[in-house]
């Protein structure tokens, strides 16, 4: 039985004229432990998908199941959240922030600091402790965002293009910082990204998504041992066949 | 702040001496017409007495200031947490809201009667509108983000109120209570001149009876002063509570 779970899931928002069937019977298993990306250009449904496992949406039928247990409507303990805009509180400093996803588990406040300050400097920024977030860059913002989803020692760390608003150097630095971080861990991360690089960078599945209605289109298992080189023959290939596969729903949608 | 209070300052030093050369002029009778002089000679001979009245007006306002945001915060954080409740509200909310006090007037000394009660309930319904819609309005205006942070860490309703909606309302609520000291005062000067025998407005009306212009013109002079200073102690708490606002807005 497979950690991840997701069985026939559909998503209809709206009802009548108006209706947008944003998923059509997506399918896919994760064990635990791998790390899963969901490419696809803007508009395929891997927002609405994410949501779904993370309990923040509902299914319209099939169903999401961590662990064997059913999500309905509430986020699985056992899993965390890392949002494309951070989402950090703004009045909180950097450890009240890595600490509040511990506060809301009822941990207490001693405890919690504690941890708040391990994550702190496993993610490397010791020295920031008291800062805001208005202080900080946006590299170092979302590393605070992934310090609080790490915190509470997840098995599921779900990701919503968490690296779509750094700039390219950032977000390589932000990548190998991930897979370091995930290499300790024993975790699945479901990542979504519209960078083919990024997907065949990290994972070890790219699920391929394409628009109208979303769909699973193809899925591509990535072998290459890490760390990658994006400059060999074998990442230039993987890619290829993604951009092949990405180029044929962009000429469904009538764009160049 | 130094800099903007010392500029603040230039218009008020001209319109004084507007004021002393118009009562040179004797465009109006100097009987009616005192001077900046005979102002001055006011707080100085009768400085006990006018503390007494501006002490018995500030300690009526910050009373029902105090009661309304007691009452208003907590609902105003529940009306817009709850969209049950906001729609339940919202039409009352509207028509309560442009009711002027001052209307309410009679109707609270009949209740009431002449004393420290009818001022109280007039400034707490006054200061209490401007606090509510305020603080519905910050709640409902926060990051749709920072609550699906919450829903994902699982935090329960009561976290997401104090540690959420509270201090992201915080910069409207402060706003709040700047309109509700601002609308205070006005009361205070009002109910005291009908419905209680001691304060600002008591002090205006009764220099009117017995013919003291000078003394109008001190009362308000200092009704002008202390609303300027509640503004200001507002605002210094607002930037001193929101900092964390510093490049996500730029500071009014
Ligand atoms: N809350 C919503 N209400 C209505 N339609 C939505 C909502 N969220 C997403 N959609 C629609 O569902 C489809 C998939 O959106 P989304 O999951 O955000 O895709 P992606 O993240 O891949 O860009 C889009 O057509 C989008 O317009
Ligand atoms: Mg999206």
């Amino acid at each position: 039985m497979s950690f991840l779970n997701i069985d026939h899931v559909s998503k209809t928002y709206g009802a009548g004229a108006q209706a947008t069937l944003a998923l059509d019977t997506v399918s896919i298993k994760a064990d635990l432990g791998e790390f899963i990306c969901l490419l696809g250009l803007s508009g395929c449904g891997k927002s609405t998908l994410l949501q779904i496992i993370s309990g923040l949406e509902e299914p319209s039928t099939g169903q999401v199941l961590v662990g064997d247990e059913p999500i309905h409507g509430k986020t699985h303990p056992s899993a965390s959240v890392v949002f494309q805009d951070h989402g950090l509180f703004p009045w909180m400093d950097v450890t009240a922030n890595v600490a509040f996803n511990l506060k809301a588990r009822g941990v207490g406040r001693a405890e919690r600091t504690r941890k708040a300050l391990d994550y702190i400097q496993m993610v490397g920024l010791s020295g920031f402790e008291k800062k805001y977030p208005h202080q900080l860059s946006g590299g170092m913002r979302q590393r605070v965002g992934i310090a609080r989803a790490l915190s509470t020692g997840p098995k599921l760390l779900l990701m919503d293009e968490p690296f779509g608003a750094l700039d390219a150097q950032t977000r390589t630095t932000m990548q190998n910082e991930l897979l370091r971080l995930w290499e300790r861990l024993t975790a699945t991360v479901v990542f979504v990204t519209h960078g083919i690089d990024e997907a065949v960078m990290l994972a070890d599945r790219v699920v391929v998504m394409s628009p109208r209605p979303g769909r699973v289109r193809q899925i591509f298992d990535i072998n290459l041992p890490r760390p990658r080189d994006p400059t060999s023959p074998e990442f230039m290939a993987l890619v290829r066949e993604m951009l092949v596969a990405i180029h044929d729903d962009m000429r469904l949608l009538n764009m160049p | 702040m130094a800099k903007s209070s010392i500029i603040g300052l230039v218009p008020l030093v001209v319109l004084v001496l507007i004021w002393q050369v118009a009562h040179q002029s004797g465009i109006y009778s100097t009987a009616l017409f005192p001077s900046p002089a005979e102002v001055y000679a006011v707080f100085v001979d009768e400085f006990g007495d006018l503390a007494r009245h501006a002490q018995a007006s500030i300690g009526r306002v910050v009373m029902g200031v105090s009661v309304a945001f007691v009452l208003a915060v907590p609902a105003g954080l529940l009306i817009g947490r709850f969209p049950a409740l906001d729609l339940l509200f919202d039409w009352s909310i509207q028509i309560f809201r442009s009711f002027p006090v001052i209307a309410l007037i009679p109707l609270a000394i009949l209740f009431f009667g002449i004393g420290e009660r009818p001022a109280i309930v007039l400034i707490t319904v006054a200061a209490f509108w401007p606090l509510l819609i305020s603080t519905i309005f910050g709640v409902k205006s926060v990051d749709r983000t920072l609550l699906k942070v919450a829903k994902a860490s699982g935090a329960s309703e009561r976290l997401v109120l104090t540690d959420i909606l509270l201090p992201s309302a915080l910069p409207a609520i402060l706003t709040g209570l700047r309109l509700a000291l601002g609308s205070g005062w006005l009361t205070v000067v009002a109910a005291e001149m009908m419905a209680v025998k001691s304060g600002l407005g008591y002090l205006i009306m009764y220099a009117q009876v017995i013919f003291r212009p000078d003394l109008i013109f001190s009362g308000i002079l200092i009704i002008g002063g202390i609303g300027l200073l509640f503004d200001q102690i507002v605002r210094q708490a607002r930037a001193l509570l929101c900092r964390w606002q510093d490049g996500l807005v730029a500071s009014s």
